[in-house]
């Protein structure tokens, strides 16, 4: 077996059952794939198709009904609600479709959130995630509150909330949908350049242009993994296997 | 769109909406049900346990048509269509003789009469004498049913049977056995039944036939009878022809359907109403403030409704809906939900009433009359929760009428800024409050009401001003942890969610702190104006001669078999009455040569047993506070012929002119004894309780005035079962007697109940005010909260954030309500605390700083930890991605 620990985010055999009996939906069938470091790999499908429920399981967010979601070589389910949501603080990072930032901290406090839940001291959260805004590129705008910034500023607020305190999983669900193109583009090469600079990412999106953007591309649909373009060919073989 | 359309489509969103948003709803029924609820069955028990003028005739008349009572004189009497509200003689002495049955029935067009006779009775029980109300009148008549309702045993058959009812049974007594009536001369009945009275409960009531108690033999107006009058309606006019005889009429037919109140003779006209107007604004004020209270609790509710719903009127706008539109939907929320909770509070307030009543009767000393429900009474109490629950609705209403359209349908949902004319109007508001409570301060007469009527104003006011501060306070979080920042940050973005509820809490604290000055104000001057009557812990006996002279070894004798290690010392005074047919004396004590000399003392008191203490022995054998130096020379004083005075207005004097007023039993006439003694000027503390000097025997003698003991003090310690023991040994013994024991300043069991009720209501309020705005936030804070727990915040997070909502709420509206009800509290305490006499002039202020505290401190952080340990501590953690 290749060696899984040198990947940031796994998934073994990773099912999810919503709902039983005739209301019984497979959002995912035996789903198997891993992130290395330094990877952005984009997951594609149409609606439906489980991009969203793999995220929430990647971030701990949801339990799998079946198989194991690790970060970083550890077992979310083992962990606990307590040991996951510290997973989310220290070492996931979301960003999402529309932005979610929390309307009532302005950009610097949203950035050093994790942190502060993490209990850092409040000066060093915020000089954390002072370099996070200038990181990318909004150091100017630490006080203003999200009802005050454009759709761009608030997801690159997003962004440095996810990558801050150096978390190595990025998940990033259709970051740009809510973006004008050229704001979208650059959301990208954000995301594009912390992978480079070692952190892992997932990026799910349904346009192929942005998934050129990514080192992998995963493409599901009805909740299986139905191809899988410049991945370890061993790992497929062994790690996709049996679909039931 | 017509204006009835309109309404329609409004009223229909309304309805879906609460039937969607079912847990809001239920706040609002609530809200809104609970106060109705509480009004409804108060006021079905007070109409039920209140007998009415019709409903008594039944308890006051028997079978009878009429009860005629009779003046002893014969003077004219006046009276109101029930007597019972009001009657009194006019013109001269009249005929000198009452009006005989004859008269009376030929006054009242030949009506049959059954005589019966009224009376306080003294009946002896096992624990000493009871006062018994006494009937004497013939229970066997048809006329007298329904006056007694007979529960065991049988109706009297002659003058020397009688029936009584449990109350008095319980007293030590039971059926066959003789009562013993202390009275001189009275008869002495066997008890042959056991009747309840209509009227009253668990007072003891005998009732027998005329002779049975003695009652009819006594002399005057207590022996004067009464009569129950048969043989059809009595109308007002007969009642009018026996008014002129002397006899007062309880006419059932004229109380049943009585005529224009023009008809009433021109003395009763002006009678009653006065106090209305006062009545009148105390209700408006109560009223106010409730409808208030309400409002403001039940605000959070339609505001989170409102901004829910802010979408559908943004598409309504968007598609060419008008601001009124807008407002109906939201205002029709309201109505909807203020139905309902009108109608549910009243049918559950009527359920209530009803499962109260019997508890509430067994703790109260009459019957209750029928089951009564004053429908019309509800109907304005329902009026009420529909109004408050459309008040409630308003401004979110007006505010979602207003709101942005592409702002909201691009998502962004922060209210607007606050403008600055609430705040201007608030801080003129506040300013009108506290001019108002000036005024009332200072003002001479009902300053209670303008302090009142301003403490509103000041209130509403500082609802004004709420906004502002909360956004102040928001502005200020910016140092504090994560969750309270949020929650400050929070609370300032949706003013409209959480002004109300700060509002609610502020009030409830601003009444509350006003109360409690206003209540520990005048507890502090009660103490602070309180003077021992005796040394501490020490008590007196004292007695007056009312049918012969006190016997002074029989009391002494009660006392030393109660308290047989009491120590026990006669106080010899001057008798201001001695025996009830003989003279009666006043002593008056000026000083000397002065034409118009100054009063020795503003006050004194007999608690010694007399006014006046004559001899040596007062000053060495009773507990006479003086420093050892003057008790010497004050011996001295009496030992040489003079008085030893007291003064609490620093009168100096050698010489004092004692004056003894002397009149005669029976007679106007008055003489006057003078005497110039030396004198003995004791200062005292004003407010002085003992007695006025001390006179020497020779002085005395010289005066002639009767000397004798005149009261018995017991040195103590005394315990309260002691206490009563003695008291009713000596009531036993004679009836005039009484005992007092010194405990010092007692405070007033009401107020500590007043104390613990306003406590307990501020909790009630603060709690339901934040816990209704801490839950709404957190709803409406469900996508802040996943986005938390997205970002890793753990599920205890939650909690603190809930009870970092209930902090910001419960202590910025504490700290606000405390501030305003200084106003009128402090303000109220002036007409309160204005003493009459000179002891007690002046004003008293205490601010009862420790339940401010807990209001203020100890409230908000206990309100806080019981949301923090209620509120769910699951995160919505999926919600937002789905």
């Amino acid at each position: 077996m290749n060696a899984p620990t040198s990947a940031v985010l796994r998934m073994d055999a990773v099912t999810r059952v919503h709902g039983e009996g005739a209301t019984e939906v497979h959002a995912l069938r035996s789903v198997s794939f891993g992130v290395h470091p330094g990877e952005l790999v984009a997951v594609m499908g149409p609606s439906g198709s489980g991009k969203s429920t793999l995220l929430t399981l990647a971030g701990g967010l949801d339990s799998p009904t079946s198989g194991t979601v690790s970060v970083e070589g550890t077992d979310l389910e083992g962990l606990g609600a307590a040991g996951r949501a510290r997973m989310r603080r220290t070492s996931i990072g979301y960003v999402f479709q529309d932005f979610n930032l929390i309307p009532a901290l302005n950009a610097i406090e949203n950035v050093a959130l994790p942190l502060e839940l993490d209990g850092v001291r409040t000066r060093t959260a915020r000089a954390a995630a002072r370099a996070a805004l200038d990181e990318v590129g909004i150091g100017d705008l630490a006080t203003r509150f999200p009802d005050h910034m454009s759709g761009g500023q608030q997801q690159r607020v997003a962004i440095a909330r996810a990558v801050v305190g150096d978390r190595r999983l990025i998940l990033a669900d259709e970051p740009t949908g809510a973006l004008d193109s050229d704001t979208g583009e650059s959301i990208l090469r954000l995301l594009r350049a912390r992978c480079d600079a070692g952190a892992a990412g997932v990026l799910v999106t349904h346009e192929a242009r942005h998934a050129a953007w990514a080192d992998r591309v995963v493409f599901l649909r009805d909740g299986v993994v139905v191809d899988e373009t410049g991945a370890d060919s061993a790992e497929v073989l062994i790690d996709s296997g049996t679909p039931r | 769109m017509s204006r009835g359309t309109s309404w329609r489509l409004a009223l229909r969103l309304a309805r879906r909406d609460a039937l969607r948003n079912r847990g809001r709803s239920i706040l609002v029924l609530v809200m809104i049900a609970l106060p109705v609820l509480a009004v409804t069955a108060a006021d079905v028990v007070i109409q039920t346990q209140d007998v009415t003028g019709v409903e008594s005739l039944d308890r006051r008349l028997g079978s009878a048509d009429a009860l005629v009572t009779v003046e002893a004189q014969g003077s004219p009497v006046v009276q109101f269509f029930d007597p019972y509200d009001g009657s009194g003689t006019v013109g001269d002495q009249g005929t000198g003789r009452p009006p005989t049955a004859e008269q009376v029935s030929a006054a009242l067009g030949g009506a049959r009469l059954v005589e019966t006779h009224l009376g306080a009775v003294n009946v002896r029980t096992d624990d000493g004498v009871a006062i018994v109300d006494g009937t004497e009148v013939d229970l066997r008549d048809p006329l007298s049913r329904g006056l007694f309702d007979l529960t065991a045993g049988r109706w009297p058959t002659g003058p020397g049977e009688v029936v009584v009812n449990q109350a008095l049974l319980d007293q030590g007594y039971a059926r066959g056995d003789v009562l013993g009536l202390t009275d001189d001369g009275a008869p002495a009945p066997t008890i042959v039944g056991v009747a309840e009275s209509a009227e009253s409960r668990t007072y003891p009531v005998v009732a027998g036939p005329i002779g049975s108690l003695g009652i009819a033999d006594r002399e005057g107006d207590a022996g004067q009878p009464s009569w129950l009058a048969g043989g059809g309606p009595v109308s007002w006019d007969q009642v009018r022809t026996a008014n002129a005889l002397g006899a007062t009429v309880l006419s059932r037919a004229v109380v049943t359907d009585p005529p224009p109140t023009s008809e009433l003779p021109d003395e009763m006209q002006g009678w009653g109403g006065s106090s209305d107007d006062q009545m009148v604004a105390v209700i408006v004020l109560v009223v106010v403030m409730a409808l208030l209270e309400v409002v403001l609790l039940a605000g959070p509710a339609f505001a989170v409704t409102a901004r829910r719903q802010s979408r559908t009127l943004a598409l309504m706008a968007a598609t060419g809906g008008t601001p009124a539109q807008s407002r109906r939907v939201v205002i029709g929320g309201g109505m909807v939900l203020g139905t309902v909770a009108a109608l549910a509070g009243v049918v559950l307030g009527i359920g209530a009433a009803r499962l109260l009543l019997p508890v509430l009767q067994h703790w109260s000393n009459t019957w209750f009359g029928p089951f009564d429900v004053p429908w019309l009474h509800l109907l304005g109490i329902a009026l009420f929760g529909l109004l408050s629950a459309v008040l409630a609705a308003v401004v979110p209403a007006w505010i979602a009428s207003r709101q942005d359209v592409v702002a909201v349908l691009a998502g962004r949902r922060a209210d607007k800024r606050p403008s600055l004319r609430s705040p201007i109007l608030g801080v003129v508001l506040l300013g009108i409050g506290i001019a108002g409570s000036a005024y009332g301060a200072t003002s001479s007469s009902s300053g209670e009401f303008a302090i009142a009527g301003s403490a509103v104003v000041a209130v509403i006011g500082m609802i004004f001003l709420v906004p502002i501060v909360v956004v102040g306070v928001a502005r200020l979080a910016g140092r504090l942890p994560l969750s309270p920042r949020y929650a400050a940050r929070d609370a300032a973005r949706h003013r409209t969610r959480t002004v109300p509820a700060v509002a609610a809490v502020a009030a409830t604290v601003a009444g509350v702190v006003a109360l409690g000055i206003a209540v520990t104000s005048d507890e502090a001057q009660n103490r602070e104006t309180y003077r021992a009557e005796l040394p501490d812990g020490m008590g007196s006996v004292s007695a007056y001669a009312d049918e012969a002279p006190v016997d002074w070894t029989q009391l002494r004798a009660a006392v030393a078999g109660k308290l047989p290690d009491a120590q026990l010392t006669p106080v010899r005074g001057i008798i201001e009455s001695s025996t009830p047919d003989g003279p009666s004396y006043w002593l008056d004590i000026k000083a000397a040569g002065v034409e118009e000399p100054d009063r020795l003392l503003d006050s004194y008191g007999s608690s010694w047993g007399a006014s006046t203490l004559v001899g040596e022995s007062a000053m060495t054998n009773l507990p006479i506070d003086v420093p050892e130096g003057v008790r010497q020379e004050a011996l001295r004083m009496l030992q040489s012929g003079g008085v030893v005075a007291f003064t609490d207005q620093g009168v100096q004097a050698d010489e004092l002119r004692l004056e003894l007023h002397r009149w005669e039993a029976d007679s106007e006439d008055e003489s006057v004894e003078r005497l110039s003694v030396p004198a003995l000027m004791v200062p005292v503390a004003l407010g002085n309780a003992g007695p006025q000097a001390i006179l020497s025997t020779q002085a005395a003698k010289r005066l002639g005035a009767p000397v004798g003991v005149s009261g018995l003090l017991v040195s103590g310690p005394i315990t309260r079962a002691q206490e009563s023991a003695v008291s009713e040994a000596l009531t036993a013994t004679d009836t005039s007697s009484s005992f007092y024991v010194e405990r010092g300043y007692q405070a007033d069991n009401e107020t500590v109940i007043i104390q613990l009720v306003l406590a307990a209501l501020g909790g009630v309020l603060m709690l339901g005010g934040t816990l209704t705005a801490t839950f709404l936030a957190l709803s409406d804070a469900r996508p802040d909260l996943a986005t938390l727990a997205a970002v890793g915040a753990s599920p205890r997070r939650r909690r603190w954030v809930a009870a970092s909502y209930a902090l910001v709420i419960g202590f910025v509206g504490a700290v606000l309500g405390a501030a305003v009800g200084f106003i009128p509290g402090i303000a109220v305490t002036y007409p309160l605390t204005n003493g009459y006499s000179e002891a007690t002039a002046g004003h008293y202020l205490d601010v009862p700083w420790l339940m401010i505290l807990g209001l203020v401190v100890a409230l908000p952080l206990l309100t806080a930890l019981i949301v923090g340990l209620t509120a769910r501590s699951r995160l919505p953690l999926v919600s937002r991605l789905d």
